[in-house]
Order: structure tokens, then C-alpha cells, then sequence
């Protein structure tokens, strides 16, 4: 075991002394992370419904009615769009907008003279909260206007019904006292309807198995991850540089023998790893809010598993005939797991069947116990038998590389 | 000790060492001569673990090399042929690491650090990367990280290939060392002059099998005291050169080649006449001679029939 640990100080020291491929390793998932970021505003998640709006009446009224949405908090929930019948129907049908509402002619007369008239409200049904929305408030807006005929009704309808019969217009006491009773009904009221009194509160349902996760958090841990599998992969190739310093022959004639030589580069990059994902994870968790009590199982979980990924770097890097088909090799298998593995595109962002791939590739799988252990949904019962598996390929994975590494390696 | 028991390797059709035995004792170096490609490295390589034998024995101090692999290599230190250092590493990391594998630790590891580090002239420079070192700078610590745990067996395989000769001289001096303080010293080379100066005992090896083995004296009298001729020229066939030379007394051919031919005679300078002229009676043309004492390299020429560094 002293030996073990020696041989891993040894490749600390020797990767610390050439830090740029740690660099590399944490530095380009984690520009990626800073580029996504800013290019999803921080990773804010902004819901914005697009109601399509046909106003076939064109009054002051229909206005007023259309003029709500563009108003105040309301305009940074909803996107008012004035569209012909024909349009709205057709974009409501490719299912471009949240809902389409159609406001048919004499609607305006109708609301003064408190006759029924009908507001049309398509809603698109791909979409399952935002139409709920719209039709919520247009809902409130419709008793709005009742309770507005209710109090304000008699002025309304006499400047409905027009100026009494052989008058040429409304008298100016008439209009003098109407205003003045009006004036005093909105002044009141206005507290309430300008703009409309609408509390509007959005929550979200997260499934509890991303609770509490937001798209800056999930690419998070993409990154992160991302930046694990980079150091696995760039790690395995120092069995060619160790070849070719002749160390590793003289390595595989020591007491400890391939096994030792072996278990030290594991240890080694277990280590690094383990340095990379508290740093990581404790800076994720920082920013993104995941429990403190989670970041050293999660950390220990993630180098772990990119101790796996190193295994398996290694057996490619030890089956390849030089080291440069080595590289080609497992750089050929790095790039389909990187992009399929969830460790560039999260999961949650990938079409159903690319997803259930993805979940089954080596990191993939890791990498969905890592959320687990984050958000704090990981069990007893999905986690005991996740480290069973991991630590059977750590020690199969050992046992073919160091059969290998025995065998046809060490005499190129 | 080393104990050799008809080791064989084969790579496939390729046998690379056939049926090789010998015996290398403490406090003494014994010398394994052969050109490259003679299976000098391969022999060094099924001794020190790092190769399986495809049949024979190998013993290390006793144990064996295949069933008994961790008791015989900790027995054991190894000095490549090529330099086995971490470049990165400071010369003091270097040994702290080689020196980790045979359980050194605390004061007697420091101990042996800076003994080794004394010895090899590389104390001055303990914390400096390796990669800044010269060649024969490496060369000394190659040999230093095979001796910082003093092995009861040192493999030396040809160590001083492409060294300055200082440096040479300075890691000859390391070797005898090693030897004086008892330690079983197996060193490979195809420098004649290094394997006199340096091995008490001797074999020779090519094409893989062991042709002659022994101390210096006795090789030397293999040769039975014979100066070799190296005749250049036209020459008619062997056979008619080896009837012309059974009148001169104890001329033998060693080689014959279209345009060369060699021969061992005792006290060559002597019979130098009589052999032209034998010789030009079966129609030779002879128009260079060159005459060698009995030496290693004679002796190498004389078992293979060809120089040792072809």
C-alpha cells in the first residue's frame, strides 16, 4: 500500500507540474457552462404566453380589452398579437401561440348596453399551463366588465342608446354629471382597473426528481461531469507516455509488479478527480443552491465513476497498437458519450429517445446517480446497487489492464 | 546469485533466447557479450520479471523468477537500456519513488537518497528537474535509482550505450563498486573493452543460444594464444584456401567470404610469409592484411565467424 501511494504522489506531482491539462480539463466545460449561462439569461427560466388576438369590433372597448395584456406586469407574461381570423386559426393550428382570442363585432356596444355577446378563446393544446393561464385571466376580465355594468351601467347605456330623439347630442349638464358620476366611479376604482388588480403568481411543478433544479443547474452538472470525463480520458494516456519513458518497464520489474504500478495510477486519478469534484460541486452548490450535505457524497460518487471512465480509457489506450491510435481510439469513444451521455447536452434537453440512450452509457448512468446525490432524491435501494456495479468494472476493468499491461503492451 | 537453467523465449516462430544456462555469483560481475539482436536484453528481461520464460529456470538469490515473482524482484535492481526517468521529477523524486517499491521509509529511505545521490555525483543537483539534466547526468541516475535500495543482484543492461566517456568511465567505477560491497552484478554489453576491463566472468551469446562462457583467462585460451589475419583480396574457394594452409602449422580458417578471408595462426607475425605464399600458390590475390592479438573480440570473431559489432 506504501508503494501505491507513492506512485500516486509521484503522478500528482508530475501532473501538477504540467498544469496545463488540468486547465484544459476543468477550464473548457466550464467556458461552455459560462457561455450557456449568459446565453439563458443565467439560466432564468421566463414563461411568456402568446395570445393571438382577432378583434372583429375594433371599438374602444375591443382596445381596451386588448390594451389589458400590454399593461404592467401582465405584458412581461403575455404577448399580445393582433392577427386577421384567418391567420390567428392557421398559427393557432401549428401551434404557433398559446391561445387565439376572437372578439366578435358589437362586442363594445354589447358591454355598454349589458347585452350578452361571446369572447372566443382557442388555446393550443401542446401547451398545458399558458393557455390555462390566459384563459384564467380573461376569465377575471369578463366578471371585471360585469361588475363594471353593475355599478356604471344606467351612464353606459345612455351614452349607448345616443343623444334623446331630435336632440343633435347629448345635452352638457347631461354629459357635465355623467362624466362627473363616472370620473368618481373610476377614481375609486382605479386602484383596481388601471391596470387591472390581477395578482398573477406562476409556480411551477417540478417532478421531484429535478425539484428545485434550474437549466443553469442542469448544465451545471452536464459540465461538470464533462469535465470528469476529459480528465479520465486525458489521464489514460499515461500509460504511452510512461512506455515511452521506459519507467513503466522498469515499473513492472518492481516487488509491487503490474498490480501496484496499476492501483497507483488509479489512486492517482481517484485523487485528482476527488479535488475536482469538491472544488466543482462546492462552487455549483454555491451557485445553484444544491444542499451542502450533499456535496461530499456527490463528490465521492463523481470520482469514483471517473475513476471507472479512467478504467476504461485505459483498456482502449492498451488494446491500441501505438499512442497515437490510442488517442484516436478513445477519442473516437469520448465524443458519442460526451454528446449522448447527458455531459454536453442534459438529458432534460434531449428528445425522449436520444435521452434513453444517453442514460445507458457508462456516464450517462453516472451521471444520473450525480443528480440524484445532488438534488438528495438518491436511495439506499438505487444507490447500493449503483456502487456495487461501479466497483465490479473498477475491479474487472483492473484486472483486464493489467492483463493486458503484463502481456502484449509493455514488449512494443 | 543468479541461477540460469536453460531459459528459453520464444516470440512466436522467433526464439529469442535457446536453451541458456549460467551462474552469476556475489561480489562479481558477469558479463552476458553479444551483438545487438543476440537476446542479451531478453535473458535480463525473463530475470527480472518483466518477461515470461517459455521454459527453463530462473533463480534470484533462490527464488524463483515465475512462482515466487515479488520475493525474487525485491531481491533484485535494474538498471534498463534506456533511460527509466520522470522528466518532470527532481533526481530526489525520482529515487523517492523507485525507492518507495522496496518498502524504504523514513530516515534509512533519506539515508539512501543522498547516498545514492553522493555516489552517482548528483548530490549538488538533488532538486532539480530531471529534464534539465545532460545525458550522462540521466545516465548516473538511471544507475542510482537501481541501487538506492541495495539490491543483493544488480541488471546492468548495457548501460553506458551512448554515454560520453567520462561518464563511462565514471559508471564503470560505480559497477566495480557495487560488486566490491558483494552485490551480483549481470551486465549486458557488445563493447569488448568494457567486458574485459569490467566482468570477472563472462558469456557469450548470439542469435539467442550461448556459444562459450567462462572467466577472461579461460575465454583467452579458447583461442589457444592464435593472432587473427584479416586478408583482403580475391580468393579461390574454401576448400582449396584450407589445403593450402595445412602446410603452415596451426593455421585454421575462421572465415571465408567472397573478397575476405580470416584466419587464426599462432605467432602470425612469424609465419606472415609462408601463409602468402601458400596462399598464392592456389592462385590468391592478397592486397591488404591486418593482424589482431588474441583478444575478446578475436575470440567473439573465432565462436560466431563474424564481428561482434555487425
Amino acid at each position: 500500500m506504501r508503494y501505491v501511494w507513492a506512485a500516486a504522489l509521484k503522478d500528482i506531482r508530475r501532473r501538477l507540474r504540467d498544469p496545463l491539462a488540468l486547465l484544459i480539463w476543468l477550464g473548457i466545460p466550464f467556458v461552455i457552462l459560462a457561455l450557456l449561462s449568459l446565453v439563458f439569461r443565467g439560466g432564468e427560466i421566463s414563461p411568456q404566453a402568446r395570445l393571438l388576438v382577432v378583434d372583429q369590433d375594433d371599438s374602444m372597448v375591443s382596445g381596451l380589452l386588448v390594451g389589458v395584456f400590454a399593461q404592467g406586469d401582465m405584458a412581461q407574461l403575455v404577448q399580445a398579437e393582433e392577427v386577421s381570423e384567418e391567420e390567428g386559426r392557421r398559427r393557432i393550428d401549428e401551434g404557433d401561440g398559446s391561445a387565439l382570442l376572437i372578439i366578435p363585432e358589437q362586442f363594445g356596444n354589447a358591454v355598454l348596453t349589458s347585452q350578452p355577446t361571446r369572447l372566443t378563446l382557442l388555446t393550443n393544446p401542446s401547451q398545458s399551463i399558458l393557455p390555462s393561464i390566459l384563459e384564467e385571466i380573461l376569465s377575471l376580465l369578463v366578471d371585471a366588465v360585469f361588475y363594471l355594468q353593475r355599478l356604471a351601467g344606467e351612464p353606459l347605456a345612455a351614452f349607448a342608446s345616443g343623444p334623446p330623439e331630435g336632440a343633435a347630442g347629448f345635452s352638457d349638464p347631461f354629459i357635465a354629471a355623467t362624466s362627473i358620476e363616472i370620473n368618481q366611479l373610476m377614481t375609486s376604482l382605479t386602484e383596481y382597473l388601471n391596470p387591472p388588480r390581477l395578482d398573477v403568481s406562476i409556480e411551477i411543478e417540478e417532478s421531484e426528481e429535478h425539484k428545485s433544479l434550474n437549466l443553469g443547474a442542469l448544465f451545471f452538472q452536464s459540465m461538470f461531469f464533462l469535465a470528469i470525463l476529459f480528465a479520465a480520458q486525458g489521464m489514460s494516456d499515461d500509460v504511452w507516455v510512461e512506455h515511452r519513458l521506459g519507467t513503466l518497464r522498469r515499473a513492472l520489474t518492481l516487488p509491487p509488479g503490474v498490480g501496484g504500478f496499476l492501483a497507483g495510477k488509479l489512486l492517482a486519478g481517484f485523487l485528482l478527480m476527488l479535488a475536482m469534484a469538491v472544488a466543482g460541486i462546492s462552487a455549483g452548490a454555491a451557485i445553484y443552491g444544491f444542499p451542502a450535505a450533499n456535496v461530499a457524497p456527490s463528490a465521492l460518487w463523481a470520482a469514483t465513476s471517473g475513476m471507472a471512465l479512467l478504467v476504461l480509457f485505459l483498456l482502449l489506450q492498451l488494446f491500441a497498437t501505438s499512442q497515437r491510435a490510442g488517442s484516436i481510439l478513445s477519442t473516437l469513444v469520448l465524443f458519442p458519450m460526451m454528446m449522448l451521455g447527458g455531459t454536453f447536452f442534459p438529458f432534460e434537453a434531449m428528445p425522449g429517445w436520444m435521452a434513453a440512450i444517453g442514460r445507458r452509457m457508462p456516464n450517462g448512468w453516472a451521471l444520473e446517480r450525480l443528480k440524484e446525490l445532488l438534488s438528495g432524491s438518491a436511495t439506499a435501494e438505487t444507490m447500493l446497487p449503483a456502487t456495487a456495479a461501479l466497483l465490479a468494472t473498477l475491479v474487472v476493468g483492473t484486472w483486464l489492464a493489467a492483463r493486458r499491461l503484463r502481456g502484449g503492451f509493455v514488449g512494443r | 546469485m543468479i541461477e540460469v537453467e536453460e531459459l528459453r523465449k520464444e516470440y512466436g516462430d522467433l526464439v529469442a533466447v535457446d536453451g541458456v544456462s549460467f551462474t552469476a555469483q556475489g561480489g562479481a560481475v558477469f558479463g552476458l557479450l553479444g551483438p545487438n539482436g543476440a537476446g542479451k536484453t531478453t535473458t535480463i528481461g525473463c530475470i527480472s520479471g518483466l518477461r515470461q520464460p517459455t521454459a527453463g529456470r530462473v533463480r534470484v538469490m533462490g527464488h524463483d523468477v515465475v512462482f515466487e515473482g515479488p520475493a525474487s524482484r525485491a531481491r533484485l535492481g535494474v538498471v534498463p537500456q534506456d533511460l527509466a526517468l520522470y522528466e518532470e521529477l527532481s533526481a530526489t523524486e525520482n529515487l523517492l519513488y523507485w525507492a518507495s517499491a522496496y518498502g524504504l521509509r523514513g530516515a534509512a529511505l533519506k539515508k539512501r537518497i543522498t547516498e545514492s545521490l553522493e555516489v552517482t555525483g548528483l548530490l549538488d543537483r538533488a532538486r532539480e528537474p530531471v529534464k534539465r539534466f545532460s545525458g550522462g547526468m540521466k545516465r548516473r541516475l538511471n544507475f542510482a535509482c537501481g541501487i538506492v535500495h541495495e539490491p543483493q543482484v544488480l541488471l546492468l543492461d548495457e548501460p553506458t550505450v551512448g554515454v560520453d566517456p567520462q561518464s563511462r568511465v565514471r559508471l564503470q567505477e560505480l559497477v566495480k563498486a557495487q560488486a566490491a560491497a558483494g552485490t551480483c552484478v549481470l551486465y549486458t554489453t557488445h563493447y569488448m573493452e568494457e567486458a574485459e576491463t569490467l566482468c570477472d566472468r563472462l558469456a557469450i551469446v548470439d542469435h539467442g543460444k550461448l556459444i562459450a562462457q567462462g572467466s577472461l583467462n579461460e575465454l583467452r585460451a579458447m583461442l589457444g594464444e592464435r593472432d587473427l589475419l584479416r586478408l583482403s583480396g580475391r580468393f579461390p574457394s574454401e576448400a582449396q584456401i584450407a589445403a593450402a594452409l595445412a602446410g603452415v602449422e596451426g593455421a585454421e580458417i575462421v572465415q571465408a567470404e567472397e573478397g575476405s578471408l580470416i584466419v587464426a595462426a599462432p605467432q602470425a607475425s612469424r609465419e606472415l610469409p609462408a601463409l602468402l605464399a601458400a596462399l598464392t600458390r592456389v592462385g590468391a590475390e592478397v592486397w591488404e592484411t591486418t593482424m589482431t592479438r588474441p583478444s575478446l573480440e578475436t575470440l567473439f570473431i573465432k565462436l560466431t565467424g563474424k564481428e561482434l559489432r555487425e
